[in-house]
């Protein structure tokens, strides 16, 4: 029938989350999206909503507060999707690693497809890193993917598959 | 017979006139801007997804506000009763409030709040238009208002306060309080995704030709004069949509209708010297 697969990177929507980071990434990755590297000629568009996007953008190593809700974005995006870790930080802790405040990285919570490397990155290698993940994007399926840690399971009722407040609470004092 | 296939297609001129509408906005702002058929890429890319949903009114709701809002625009399209056509479009506006009402997210329902704020500022306005139309020509008839000279002469500041209405209807700014994306995370289309996202994308779309038939109406008869106007209408639209930023709710109301009310209002008292 119609190949659907093929419109998959024709439209990447995008969902851009700071877990923590000193904004050096992100101004870099507002800065795709202005006219000089404009991200909009491929039909990028910034949505602030996880339901509506492909592509998820951390940038920043997980604090201790952001990682509930890095697990509770990642599980709200639908199907199929791509996680891009966007400079050093978010790919292995970057200057932090090893700090108390931080966990290393954002692929102890959620599997990572793309990493981009740089502190802050550069527009070109974040443009490079957003058309990797699209060929990536293009083979696969709409099986549901789960983060690594503090999740719960999805539930079945009735056949039908219900994914609320996937995120397990952290207690303060662990 | 070339109506009906012109309201099956009305979803597709719509994204082209919207992917197109992309394009002008970019380049206005010195970019290159998305291929021109970027919604229908949406649109595949969208069913492609897994489906999530919270409850089915939710979604029928949705499918509601786009199935109205098609029959509506189909109604202008076959020539029927104007006062009747707003009526059915106040409906489809509705259907959507009841769909942001009808989950139990905080954001759905501000949007849903400030959506039936901007009913309040439009919708006097619409139907001072229909008023305008019925005390020059007798009766509310479109394909009266199709058959004679256009009466954008007699109607001027009705077709200003028509302009003014513009940016609310197609959510652009300054008045795009009600589906503000850096606000409150789309309005209405915050819980909606996948397939049931392209409902309300489509629904988008024909409101598109509801506003721009909205304007050929003040052409009357001459086909060359209602391009001008539409044009003109999109050119200035865009324009304002660039350089504007977004006003808050309770001044979106103030000036729609403290501006448009009375530009209609002199225009009805005046039409009664005519």
């Amino acid at each position: 029938m119609f190949n659907f697969k093929q419109y998959r990177k024709k439209s990447p929507w995008i969902l851009h989350y700071n877990a923590g980071s000193c904004n050096g990434c992100d101004i870099e990755i507002l800065a795709c999206l202005s006219p000089k590297y404009d991200l909009e000629r491929f039909g990028v568009i910034n949505t602030g909503n996880p339901k509506q996007t492909d592509i998820f953008l951390v940038t920043g190593p997980v604090t201790f507060r952001s990682r509930e809700r890095i697990v509770e974005l990642y599980t709200q995006i639908p199907e199929p999707k791509v996680v891009v870790a966007v400079g050093s930080c978010a790919c292995t802790g970057g200057v932090f690693r090893g700090m108390y405040n931080v966990e290393d990285g954002i692929d102890r919570y959620i599997p990572v497809d793309v990493y981009i490397p740089g502190c802050a990155t550069t527009p070109e290698l974040i443009i490079d890193g957003v058309v990797k993940a699209l060929e990536v994007l293009e083979d696969k399926t709409k099986k549901i993917e789960r983060p690594l840690k503090l999740f719960k399971n999805e539930e079945l009722k009735d056949g039908v598959v219900h994914r609320e407040n996937m995120a397990k609470r952290v207690e303060d004092d662990k | 017979m070339l109506q009906v296939l012109f309201i099956l297609f009305i979803p597709i001129f719509g994204g082209v006139i919207y992917g197109f509408e992309r394009v002008v906005k970019a380049r206005m702002q010195n970019r290159v801007g998305p291929p021109i058929l970027q919604p229908f890429y949406d649109m595949y890319k969208l069913l492609d997804k897994q489906p999530f949903m919270i409850n089915s009114y939710h979604i029928v709701f949705a499918l509601l506000h786009m199935v109205v809002l098609w029959i509506c625009v189909a109604m202008i399209v076959l020539g029927m009763d104007l006062l009747y056509i707003i009526f059915i479009h106040l409906l489809s506006s509705i259907f959507l409030v009841l769909a942001g009402y009808s989950v139990r997210s905080v954001y759905s329902h501000l949007g849903s709040n400030r959506e039936l704020l901007t009913i309040v500022a439009y919708e006097p306005i619409l139907i001072l238009i229909a008023i305008g139309f019925y005390i020059i020509n007798g009766t509310f008839d479109i394909s009266t208002i199709w058959g004679s000279d256009s009466l954008i002469l007699y109607l001027f500041p009705l077709f200003l306060s028509l302009v003014l209405i513009v940016p609310i209807k197609l959510k652009k700014s300054p008045f795009d309080a009600a589906s503000a994306h850096q606000e409150i995370v789309g309005g209405v289309e915050v819980e909606f995704s996948g397939v049931f996202f392209e409902i309300l994308y489509m629904a988008k779309w024909i409101e598109y030709i509801f506003i721009y038939s909205l304007v050929f109406l003040f052409a009357g008869d001459s086909l060359i004069l209602g391009f001008i106007l539409s044009i003109f209408v999109f050119l200035v639209v865009n324009l304002v949509d660039n350089s504007t930023a977004r006003v808050k709710i309770e001044h979106l109301v103030k000036i729609v209708l403290a501006i448009g009310l009375i530009l209609a209002t002199l225009n009805i008292w005046g039409l009664s010297y005519v």
